[in-house]
């Protein structure tokens, strides 16, 4: 079985993030990228699932800039067998993309789709839903655990209040939460390694799809300010504030 | 300090800052007097926190006036006992916490002017936000304070490429001994002009004047930054890495950090969530790059390190960090490596450097020589070889007596540092002389060094009231 890996490229995690002075989006000038953390869990699944001998191939994919081959780099050297950019500047959203995942699902016939829940530059948690609803698989989302057995797939969901198991037939879509596994480093020989494997780079629009923005963004703005704690000297002060200021009692 | 006007001198003092700031309550004092590896527990009659330079040259001036003994402390993170209160002594702390504004930043010049009392990751802050950068990293970075790191001319982790606290202060506002404010706030990249005034309350640790503001040297930010954690088999493995990343990276090898393999098993063991990048080995080396060109360059520079090294046999693996996420990861294990050995049971510390090229057979001799005086103790160094400066730690045998063990710091130490002078390196490398090692100084310096020394503090403090008995014994 082949399972396909869709990563994107988004600003790092740990980068301090500074709204543009026009409040038009986020300031991406050398900003550090990497890949969206989530899709680094969901390439160490497909990676796991190939060790386990379930799986044959782990094709990884990107849509974006250029750049996106240097995140199709990083799953290669954490051990992705190959790599597929679509190549398309500008915002791409959820439903085109889940419409580009598509058409590389009808080229590649993977068994199995394995994508993050969600980007952490757009927060969207759509993608994975849509290409399930476009392909007509099921579908297994915010997975913490996953078991392929002869009757297909049993995915443990992480829903509010607990965990949810339920049972996909394959082919199917899974989208991977924080808890599904720790995703390994990539190691020297596999950086090497991954030099050499192939990265098909193809424009997006070849597809057909319209990558048209549906969405606009009104304003980006950075989160208030929190005001800094302060200490009373009593009880019947913390009271009174509030009562008074935090109109709370 | 006469016991019948203490209340009268107190209420004096008290009375220079503003109501509030004048702490006597034992519950409001305890931060102050508690220090975290728990060697010193203080006692003071009073904390005061003044609210500006003004208020720590009126509380000097009635000090000198009075002959009050003063402890002046920063973010409270020392760890040789400089900044708390001797019980018995009526020494008064001055804690610069309030003093905590940027008084003004400059980025073409490179140059920011702050108040001591700025936590170190404000400070950080503050240069971000101008698109510059303040490298003096530390493990204490949220609650140490700038004037703190100043004063014991800090190192830590960015060393290696741009130097201690030394290299990053072009100025220095100080409150002398007697109250008078001396304005040595220059930003000048030269100036010759006479006796470098502000080296000599660099690394003073409170004992010739208390800092109250200083102009740092700002750098730009390197645009990217690539780390690796390595696996190798040796200290000496580990020196032959280090002088290839030096070759391939330059002024860019910005972090070069020797951890033990016993050292990273009690991180892995203590750390929430803490990962091996690499499969086990003996030792573990943390190199970071950075280039002021791009991220790519950097990843090629450390991909050529790692290429060389592998074939040459330095490295036995390697991981490379694929995210910022990643980079703080490796960086993670290797600051939270003096934490974790608080799980270990009782550990006896020493903080020294040796030339760079001695350090393998320094490591060598003196695990050796731990092991044989203390039968069943656990060696765990980990530290800033890029620096010649290790954190020769050695934790108590398991199931032992933590107390007993304790019991035996000095013992310890001499055999330590024994091996340290047969290479001439220092027993004080980066946490300075404190109370805790006086003695040891008095010990290991010449008296010429500890006569000039006397005569320097006799200079700027001729009454022995700032911070007296620390770094060099009263005379």
């Amino acid at each position: 079985m082949k399972i396909l890996v869709p990563v994107k490229r988004v600003v790092d995690y740990n980068v301090n993030i500074r709204v543009k002075a026009d409040g038009s989006g986020v300031d991406l000038a050398n900003v550090k990228m990497s890949m969206n953390p989530f899709d680094e869990i969901s390439v160490e699944e497909a990676l796991r699932l190939r060790e386990a001998g379930i799986a044959s191939e782990v094709v990884a994919v990107s849509i974006g800039p250029k750049e996106a081959q240097e995140t199709v780099r990083t799953a290669l050297a954490m051990g992705a067998d190959r790599g597929i950019v679509l190549e398309a500047e500008g915002t791409v959203e959820p439903l085109a993309v889940a419409k580009l995942l598509k058409a590389i699902v009808a080229e590649e016939a993977p068994g199995l789709v394995i994508l993050g829940k969600q980007a952490i530059d757009d927060d969207c948690n759509q993608t994975g839903q849509m290409l399930s609803a476009l392909l007509g698989w099921p579908q297994g989302t915010f997975a913490s655990k996953l078991v392929l057995g002869d009757n297909g797939i049993e995915v443990t969901r992480e829903v509010d209040g607990g965990l949810q198991t339920v049972r996909l037939s394959l082919p199917a879509v899974v989208t991977a939460d924080l808890r599904l596994n720790e995703p390994r480093y990539a190691s020297l020989p596999n950086i090497m390694k991954a030099k050499k494997k192939p990265i098909d780079l193809r424009p997006a629009a070849q597809y057909g799809v319209d990558l048209t923005p549906r969405l606009m963004v009104l304003k980006t703005a950075e989160p208030p300010v929190r005001p800094a704690g302060r200490r009373l000297a009593s009880v019947a002060e913390l009271v009174d504030c509030l009562k008074t200021e935090a109109g709370v009692l | 300090m006469k016991s019948s006007s203490t209340s009268d001198l107190l209420s004096r003092f008290a009375a220079l800052v503003g109501p509030g700031h004048a702490l006597v309550e034992e519950a409001d004092k305890a931060r102050y007097l508690v220090e975290w590896r728990d060697l010193y527990r203080g006692e003071t009659p009073l904390v005061l926190r003044p609210a500006n330079t003004a208020e720590v040259a009126a509380i000097l001036r009635l000090a000198h006036e009075t002959r009050t003994a003063i402890v002046p402390q920063g973010g409270n993170t020392g760890l040789v006992g400089g900044q708390v209160p001797i019980p018995g002594q009526h020494e008064i702390v001055v804690s610069l916490e309030r003093l905590d504004k940027v008084r003004s930043i400059d980025p073409l010049g490179n140059s920011m002017i702050v108040e001591a009392g700025m936590p170190l990751a404000s400070v950080h802050a503050a240069a971000e936000a101008a698109d510059r950068m303040f490298p003096l990293t530390l493990a204490s970075l949220g609650s140490c304070q700038i004037g703190g790191n100043i004063a014991t001319n800090a190192g830590g982790t960015a060393v290696l490429a741009y130097g201690n606290a030394r290299n990053l202060v072009l100025g220095l506002e100080v409150v002398l001994a007697d109250g008078r404010i001396w304005n040595g706030l220059r930003q000048l990249g030269k100036d010759n002009a006479g006796y470098d005034l502000k080296q000599l309350f660099i690394g003073s640790e409170g004992t010739l004047g208390i800092i109250t503001a200083a102009a740092l040297r700002l750098r730009h930010r390197p645009r990217g930054v690539a780390a690796a954690f390595v696996s190798v088999g040796s200290p000496a493995a580990a020196l032959g890495l280090f002088a290839r990343a030096q070759a391939a990276a330059g002024f860019g090898l910005t972090g070069f950090e020797l951890m033990s393999g016993l050292a990273m098993e009690f991180a892995l063991r203590h750390i929430p969530g803490a990962r091996l990048p690499t499969a086990p080995a003996p030792w573990y080396v943390l190199i970071e790059v950075s280039s002021s060109l791009s991220g790519s360059e950097a990843d090629a520079t450390v991909l050529d390190i790692l290429t060389g090294a592998t074939a040459a046999g330095e490295a036995l693996e390697a991981a490379v960090a694929q995210s910022f996420t990643q980079i703080d990861d490796f960086w993670r294990l290797r600051h939270g490596m003096s934490e974790v050995q608080k799980h270990e049971g009782g550990s006896i510390k020493h903080d020294v450097s040796v030339p760079i090229g001695d350090l393998p057979a320094f490591l060598e001799e003196a695990m050796a020589a731990v092991e044989a005086a203390f039968p069943g103790c656990r060696p765990v160094p980990f530290g800033h070889m890029g620096d010649g400066n290790i954190h020769f730690n050695v934790s108590q045998p398991v199931g032992g007596d933590r107390q007993a063990f304790l019991a035996r710091w000095n013992e310890m130490n001499a055999v330590v540092h024994g091996v340290v002078r047969k290479y001439d390196g220092s027993v004080a490398a980066e946490h300075g002389i404190g109370r805790l090692k006086v003695d040891l100084l008095a010990e290991v310096k010449p008296p010429l060094d500890l006569e000039l020394m006397g005569r320097l503090k006799a200079a700027f403090d001729p009454l022995g009231i700032l911070n007296p008995g620390r770094v060099i014994r009263r005379p």
